[in-house]
């Protein structure tokens, strides 16, 4: 009775530790998320069922997962607790073998949990009247006896108590350590796709798992009254343990399916993985929005820079103003948002820095946006893309007559919608606050005016002096500047690749307008005409995610390799440079452009006829 | 405690020295947690007959989560086999190197898996960019993205 009595209390004093325990855990670099916060709950224990909610150090890398969720997770009995692995197991072994096998782990991880006990017998000592420090002395027995029957990890190797997770596909074990290591392909510029995790065992995508808890319970939740012993102190519900056995795991002869209630994805443990994967594509498509300055020289039209494709960076408050701007009707957008600006681990993706966070953000409100628009217009959209298509042909050819730049025309044949959209985003974009309105000004004045000489807009007045003098200037002078370009262009590597897109006083290779210029432009009622690139888009879970092509090697790589170290192979980087005509047609960028497509309606059908002339040219 | 890797690896190691290796397949070398290497075979009838290559296992810390860099060695006077999938520089093109590594498979399972990729093949031929790739490739063969497309390299 008295030890019982003593044990109670001492939960006691570790619930009234709380607070301390948090800063000790935020302190050793856990990243409690939103929840623990947001729950106000706080944690009544440290433990579950005799395991933890946070990792015991079997693995050193970063914690990219989601903590608050996998601790919510553990706490709800839906994923094993984090154990403290045994070196080794023996059937014969005694409690106190058992316990000497749990070795104490040096790693920052333990020692936070070694301070942890300290600080509990130190706060006791204050307080007296309780015989914690004795407690601890004496071997917790049920401590020892929860790895009876311990199973061995197939992946780290270690012995676990045998209520361990279960894959939901092959019901092979797993422990939590190594479930929280399992996670997507992670998305690189060249691979701009995040593959859903494989069943290390069976290879099944969307890896999940099942776990089944012991019948008894401690620590958190156990006062939950849902045990039989919950009335008593857990002490007492000791002798129980043991003598009801440890569960041996039955084989069940059917799998889960990774959307069934029981089973615990790793997605679901990464909650961020889509924004994650938006952020590399930002990045690619920052790169892509480079554009190289060329300055006229008499004739000749020389390349004196590249942009940074970074030509309108959103402060902080201007994208959550941006994002107010859409969160007009969507309380389910708005709570993501929250969730995502809130992690505390937000800004670790792959090394981006804060500016592609709050591009990621830009975009992920964009893509939200579009979705939401997408169902509704999905008929209209392809009604006028019909419209469009049967008028585009007659359309490029007039303009090709008028601008004299037969290769720009080509390539980005206008309509009367391209037009009429760009209107829309243009004037849209002047409306947009800006923190440097001089900056920003004069880039979306550069940019009106640049756009025009690519013969997108039909006949504006203000770049008709510069129509004119290339449409006059004969064929060797434009050749004569396509060639000085090349002797000058050494330090803008793909400015040779096309000489004809000289002519234009920017080379914009797919992106013609950066993405946070055309936020507005998204919330106008513009039809879209590419319905489904979005679903496939995000889409991994819905099954579309599989159907798209892989983007590498369609066309431009012939043969079945190349190297992803881009600086060894100087021949194929410069064919991957964004602004390089020739990269195009390949398809990581294609994908990217079509995502920029959410912003801006118009592209889409430049995309489709690059998509014919690129195949074309690759052939 | 160590780290996984070391851990796993140590395992690992231990159980090559209880229960031997596979046949055609010896442990060379395996100082450290950081590098392995094996002599691997082919046994019974296969192209390779009586060829005896060199395979060099690179570690790094989040072993067995990201898979080991695998390569044929091809100093010292070693050669890589002739083989569709095996580049002049030892690299090699096989899935499980890559995107299709799962942290359960260990050393000896990937030793042999390339015993059996030498044994079934059918022609003595180098990858027909053999020349373009080796000329650009990096030092780890991880840091290649192979394109895995079944029977044709």
């Amino acid at each position: 009775m008295s030890v019982g009595a003593s044990w109670d209390l001492a939960t006691i004093q570790v619930k009234a530790l709380g607070g301390f325990f948090h800063s000790l855990v935020s302190r050793a670099g856990v990243s409690m998320g939103n929840s623990s916060s947001s729950s106000g709950r706080g944690h009544h224990d440290d433990t579950v069922d005799f395991g933890h909610l946070s990792p015991q150090g079997v693995y050193t890398g970063p914690r990219d997962w989601n903590q608050a969720v996998v601790s919510q997770l553990i706490c709800a009995r839906r994923l094993a607790p984090f154990y403290r692995p045994l070196e080794d197991y023996e059937e014969s072994w005694d409690d106190d073998q058992i316990l000497a096998a749990r070795k104490e782990l040096p790693d920052p991880e333990n020692a936070e949990q070694t301070t942890r006990i300290e600080a509990a017998s130190i706060s006791n000592g204050s307080k007296s009247s309780i015989k914690r420090p004795s407690t601890l002395k004496e071997p917790a027995r049920p401590e020892a006896s929860v790895y009876r029957g311990a199973v061995e990890c197939p992946i780290c190797f270690l012995y676990y108590p045998p209520n361990i997770n279960h894959s939901r596909c092959c019901d092979h074990p797993i422990c939590t350590e190594c479930f929280v290591q399992i996670k997507r392909s992670e998305p690189t510029t060249t691979h701009l796709v995040s593959d859903p995790a494989a069943c290390p065992y069976c290879v099944q995508e969307h890896f999940g798992v099942v776990y089944t808890p012991p019948p008894w319970r401690t620590g958190f939740g156990s006062d939950g009254a849902i045990s039989p012993w919950s009335s008593d102190s857990p002490k007492g519900s000791q002798p129980s343990i043991p003598s009801a056995g440890y569960p041996t795991h039955k084989r069940r002869q059917k799998s889960f399916s990774a959307d069934s209630p029981e089973v615990v994805t790793t997605d679901q443990i990464r909650p961020d993985w889509e924004a994650k994967l938006a952020a590399v594509r930002a990045a690619v498509t920052r790169r892509a929005n480079r554009r190289i300055i060329m300055r006229q020289v008499g004739d000749r039209i020389i390349p004196v820079g590249v942009t940074s494709g970074r030509v309108h960076a959103l402060s902080p408050e201007e994208a959550a103003a941006a994002a107010e701007n859409q969160d007009i009707s969507g309380s389910r957008r708005s709570r993501r948002r929250q969730q995502a600006s809130s992690n505390p681990g937000f800004e670790q993706y792959i090394g981006l820095g804060g500016q592609d966070l709050e591009e990621l953000m830009v975009m992920e409100a964009m893509r939200l946006s579009l979705l939401e628009h997408e169902e509704q217009q999905r008929k209209e959209a392809e009604e006028k893309k019909k419209a469009v298509d049967a008028s585009d042909p007659e359309a490029a050819v007039t303009t090709a007559e008028s601008s004299g730049t037969g290769p720009s025309s080509l390539e980005v044949p206008p309509s009367d919608q391209t037009s009429s959209s760009l209107t829309l985003s243009s004037t849209s974009s002047t409306s947009l606050p800006s923190p440097s309105p001089a900056g920003t000004e004069s880039s979306t004045s550069e940019r009106r005016s640049f756009i025009p000489s690519r013969s997108r807009t039909p006949s504006p007045p203000t770049d008709s002096s510069w129509r004119k003098r290339t449409s006059n200037s004969p064929p060797f002078s434009t050749l004569n500047a396509a060639l000085s370009a090349t002797s000058t262009a050494s330090a803008v590597p793909n400015a040779s690749h096309d000489p004809p897109s000289m002519n234009a006083t920017i080379i914009e290779p797919q992106t013609p307008s950066n993405p946070s210029h055309d936020i507005p432009a998204i919330t106008i009622d513009i039809p879209m005409e590419s319905p489904p690139e979005p679903t496939s888009f995000r889409a991994p879970s819905d099954g579309q995610h599989s159907k798209r092509p892989s983007p590498i090697h369609v066309d431009s790589l012939p043969s079945s390799v190349y190297s992803a170290d881009s600086q060894t192979a100087p021949g194929i980087s410069y064919d991957n440079l964004p602004s390089s005509p020739e990269s195009i047609t390949q398809e990581p960028l294609l994908s990217e452009s079509k995502m920029i497509a959410y912003s801006q309606p118009r592209l889409p059908t430049e995309d489709e006829s690059r998509d014919v002339g690129g195949s074309n040219r690759s052939v | 405690m160590a780290s996984i890797s070391a851990r796993r690896l140590a395992k690992e190691l231990h159980e090559i020295q209880t229960e031997g290796c596979p046949v055609g397949i010896n442990l060379l070398q395996a100082d450290d947690f950081a590098a392995w290497q094996f002599t691997i075979e082919v046994m019974g009838e296969s192209l390779y007959q009586g060829e005896v290559f060199t395979l060099l296992f690179r570690f790094d810390k989040h072993y067995p989560i990201s898979s080991p860099a695998v390569q044929f060695v091809v100093t010292d006077g070693k050669t890589s086999p002739v083989h569709p999938h095996v580049y002049s520089n030892g690299h090699i093109c096989a899935s499980i190197l890559g995107n299709e590594w799962s942290p359960v498979l260990s050393v000896i399972a990937v030793c042999l898996t390339l015993q059996s990729m030498l044994a079934s093949c059918k022609k003595k031929e180098r990858p027909p960019d053999n020349d373009r790739y080796v000329r650009h490739a990096p030092d780890n063969p991880k840091k290649t993205q192979f394109h895995y497309d079944g029977n044709s390299p």
